[in-house]
């Protein structure tokens, strides 16, 4: 045996083949994983993370998210600055950056990609209100710039659709301005610019490459991909000819270190992108870990291992030089009430619910302790969460929640629940949902409160929801964008079922300040405006807060400037690589 | 009947079976599939918009024309644009055949040839405690779920000992090999079990017939018996089992593709199913149905070479 054991060991440290084709140690690569196939690479098409974060490495828009600042703020990108907004909030104008090139790409003359002006936005907003290509971001532009829906409805049932006729809401002023006319003030349209959808793309690369435009994509961004190809791995190269572009010097409070740090660095700082398509959780969590990926999101069945109770790294992964990050998503979880209901417009009745739902042991039930207890409906990361805010209805489990709640029960009407009929709890016909709901149903009775819970499923419960068919359900909402409207306007009385508001809370004063907000852009007075909002829906408790759930990275030490951001869209321009740091670490791994 | 003659007429006879699973492939996606305009357009559909797209997929034609489509792509090979990812169909199959063809075929290749060879020596051996312990070794390993095999295989192998790249695949020789070894070994421990049983079944089934007294009678070895004699009348199920499996493997391996990340045509058949795209699913579903046939009459072709008994009729 002992004969055996010997070459064995010795092979164990070896690999049987070493003919595979392996990075350059001395070259900056960025090793990142998805976990889903890549659809294509055309920004119309982009609708989910992966397409949209493979496209934004190569197309650019006129804005981007700042990369180190929260809340998220909007900035130029391939826009000289933030536009000029007429005094109607109706008209932006947008001077487009001068000497920005698109790749170098057969379709130009001469190989040579030109030189990106205002025309080529007009032409991508066309191409993505362009009938015949039935672009996927349609809805972000849908009924907002002017003359944009007739010239679409126009051309549906044209041989061939007219890109040559002017349209009043997106029109080139000349060969570096471009104006967006919009038919009502939204002044959330500005992060549709941020959107992958309405990023810049060029005409003669889409008629040269016609229906194989989705695999060659010709931008402006700071990575080339010569072919996209459906396969394991897509590798980025970077673009020679990028524009000069400067990592930021302006930062958050927790970022600062990062922008003091690589302040005014010319943009990107790695030479290459390599995507690794890895559709299994033990492989990745096994790649990661033999540092073959540079950071991934921690998959389910390993979050125990890697993150202990008290949500900190596990040490065997900490002295690998592993970091970890956790940052709330944009989201938030909760329990609405059906406010049309004469029993449930009693808001003693709500609040004393609320205080009876124990938020803590929920969050551990379901949420492995990850997520964040709700203190009303706008989630951290954006203008409008307030920081610190406590929900005065919010329960605990404690004692004296459930006293007050019994209190307010009994103020409301309806002492140790007397008298109250059993209420009905519709969720989802997941078994979380159903979870859940039993332990909806088993907080309520401790203040002797009945529920029935009812599964559906998603479109029975969207159905219920929308005919007024429901008292309580259990449901979630992610942002779209990340402004506070986009969650306030849940609660907006006009938008009452069959709208976004399930809820039918109408409360004319908190309309009346949504309706001035909605209008404002983004300043302090909106922010104080947001922040009154917040606290009202706290106070009035139209839903039971649930969580704002949180992601958990983890990353290798040699990966530097790594922020979450729920915007990931071009952000890996901003990341880099400490070869001495990865070369030391790769021995430990 | 001249060979060529024949060859002709069985694949005359591939018409009407063409028609035929066309025609079941249209009634179940006509049937189960979801609404198409819902998969291409996502979430924001609007009614304008699933009108227009219904429209340009060609949906509201009659569903003769529909079905002339499919009947058309099972001999064209034309299967059109993924509704998921918009490629070219027939690109995708290209890109994935490859991958696919390199994991798959070694894989099988040497399952079968370590097959045919232990029941070849263990039914040379047969009775022996070699025999049962192969055996009870073939049951055993057919009973842990592939699953464990790979998820194992990838923990240990690649990942604690570092033999074997965990995942990925690099396209062209030799590259691709480090990425294929672990999965294809897995493969070979997964088909060897099964094939060492049914082979060796068949195996005992001729030895114990006939001929094969006589032989001994006659005085012949053991080794002639078993190498001339038992091998050679045993051809006719071995192609059965082993030329009727190829079509399934130009299908790919869909777990351990899935594991490996090797971006062969299981993966894309497994994606294609998870997002309901259609197209992709009928082209799949009509390469393995076009492929099975024209494997199945290779296979009637090879039987009259390894058994003259077999007349082409």
């Amino acid at each position: 045996m002992k004969k055996f054991a010997l070459p064995i060991l010795a092979l164990s440290r070896l690999p049987l083949f070493s003919c595979t084709k392996k990075e350059e140690a001395n070259e900056k690569v960025l090793n990142l994983v998805v976990g889903s196939e890549v659809k294509g690479m055309d920004p119309i098409y982009s609708n989910d993370r992966y397409s949209s974060n493979e496209t934004a490495r190569v197309y650019e828009g006129l804005l981007e998210y700042h990369y180190l600042k929260r809340p998220y703020q909007l900035t130029p990108n391939l826009a000289e600055a933030m536009p000029e907004v007429s005094n109607n909030g109706l008209t932006y104008t947008f001077k487009v950056k001068k000497g920005v090139k698109f790749h170098d790409d057969k379709a130009f003359p001469g190989g040579k990609g030109r030189e990106l002006v205002a025309e080529d936005f007009v032409y991508s907003i066309k191409r993505l209100a362009d009938p015949k290509l039935q672009g996927l971001g349609w809805w972000v532009i849908d009924g907002k710039l002017k003359g944009l829906n007739e010239w679409r409805e126009k051309n549906t049932s044209a041989e061939k659709v007219n890109y040559d006729e002017v349209v009043e809401g997106v029109k080139a002023l000349d060969s570096h301005t471009v104006q967006f006319n919009l038919t009502k003030p939204f002044p959330q349209f500005l992060y549709s610019l941020a959107m992958t959808f309405t990023f810049a793309t060029a005409k003669e690369v889409v008629e040269h490459y016609g229906n194989e435009f989705l695999n060659h994509p010709v931008g402006t961004g700071p990575f080339m991909l010569p072919e996209f190809k459906q396969t394991n791995r897509i590798e980025y190269v970077v673009n020679p000819n990028y524009r000069e572009k400067k990592f930021p010097c302006d930062a958050s409070e927790e970022f600062e270190a990062i922008a003091k740090e690589y302040c005014g660095k010319t943009l990107p700082l790695v030479k290459k992108i390599v995507v690794n398509i890895i559709k299994e959780d033990q492989p990745r969590w096994l790649n990661f870990q033999k540092g073959n990926l540079d950071y991934i999101g921690i998959p389910k069945d390993n979050f125990d291992a890697a993150v202990t109770p008290t949500n900190e790294l596990a040490t065997d992964l900490s002295t690998k030089g592993i970091d970890l990050l956790i940052q709330p998503s944009l989201d938030v979880t909760y329990t609405a009430f059906n406010l049309d209901l004469d029993l449930l417009k009693n808001k003693k009745l709500r609040q004393a619910l609320s205080l009876a739902y124990d938020i803590d042991t929920s969050n551990k039930l379901f949420y492995n302790n990850r997520a964040l207890p709700a203190q009303s409906l706008v989630p951290p990361g954006i203008a409008g969460y307030i920081k610190g805010y406590e929900n005065p209805y919010r329960g605990h489990g404690k004692e004296a929640d459930i006293a007050k709640a019994k209190k307010l029960l009994a103020e409301a009407g309806y002492p140790e629940g007397k008298g109250l009929k059993e209420l009905t709890y519709d969720c989802p016909s997941s078994t979380v949902s159903r979870q859940i709901g039993e332990y909806t149903k088993q907080q309520f009775a401790q203040i002797g409160v009945k529920l029935k819970v009812v599964q559906n499923t998603w479109p029975e419960l969207q159905k219920k929801i929308d005919k007024r068919q429901v008292e309580l359900w259990g449901i979630a909402w992610g942002a779209d964008y990340p402004d506070a409207e986009n969650f306030l306007q849940l609660l907006y009385g006009p938008n009452r079922a069959p709208g976004a508001n399930g809820s039918g809370y109408d409360n004319p004063e908190f309309n009346r300040l949504y309706a001035s907000a909605a209008v404002m852009q983004d300043t302090p007075e909106r922010t104080a405006l947001y922040e009154k909002m917040v606290r009202m829906a706290a106070e009035e408790m139209p839903w039971i807060y649930g969580v704002h759930r949180q992601n958990y990275v983890l990353k290798h030490s040699w990966l530097k400037n790594y922020v979450i951001t729920d915007f990931e869209a071009g952000s890996e321009q901003y990341l880099d690589v400490d070869l001495a740091a990865k070369k030391t670490a790769l021995e430990k791994l | 009947m001249n060979i060529y003659a024949y060859i002709l007429r069985r694949l005359l006879y591939v018409i009407p079976v063409i028609l035929g699973v066309c025609a079941i492939i249209f009634l179940i996606f006509n049937v189960v599939a979801p609404d198409p305009a819902l998969i291409i357009l996502g979430k924001h559909a609007t009614v304008e918009q699933i009108v227009e797209i219904r429209e340009q997929l060609g949906l509201n034609r009659s569903l003769w024309l529909q079905y002339f489509d499919i009947v058309k792509s099972a001999f064209t090979f034309d299967f059109g644009r993924s509704w998921s990812t918009k490629q070219e169909i027939i690109q995708m199959i290209k890109a994935g055949a490859i991958p696919s063809a390199t994991l798959s075929f070694p894989a099988f290749f040497v399952s079968t040839v370590l097959g045919i060879s232990i029941s070849l020596l263990v039914a040379f051996y047969r009775g022996s405690v070699f025999d049962k312990i192969t055996v009870v070794g073939c049951v055993t390993s057919m009973s842990v779920s592939s699953l464990a095999y790979i998820l194992f295989g990838q923990w240990f192998f690649a990942y604690k000992l570092g033999w074997f790249e965990i995942s990925g695949y690099d396209y062209g020789f030799p590259y691709f090999i480090p990425y294929i070894l672990l999965p294809a070994i897995i493969w070979v421990m997964l088909s060897v079990g099964p094939d060492v049983r049914f082979y060796r079944t068949i195996m005992l089934d001729e030895i114990y017939q006939d001929y094969i007294r006589t032989a001994r009678a006659k005085g012949l070895s053991e080794r002639v018996i078993l190498f001339k004699h038992v091998l050679k009348n045993t051809m006719i199920p071995i192609i059965t089992y082993v030329v009727i499996q190829i079509p399934f493997l130009i299908l790919g391996a869909l777990l351990l593709e899935s594991f490996f990340s090797i971006p062969g045509l299981g993966s894309i058949t497994l994606n294609a199913i998870n997002s309901s795209d259609f197209p992709v699913i009928r082209a799949m579903t009509v390469l393995s149905a076009v492929a099975y046939i024209i494997f199945s009459v290779i296979t009637d072709v090879l039987y009259t070479l390894v058994d003259p008994r077999v007349r082409l009729s």
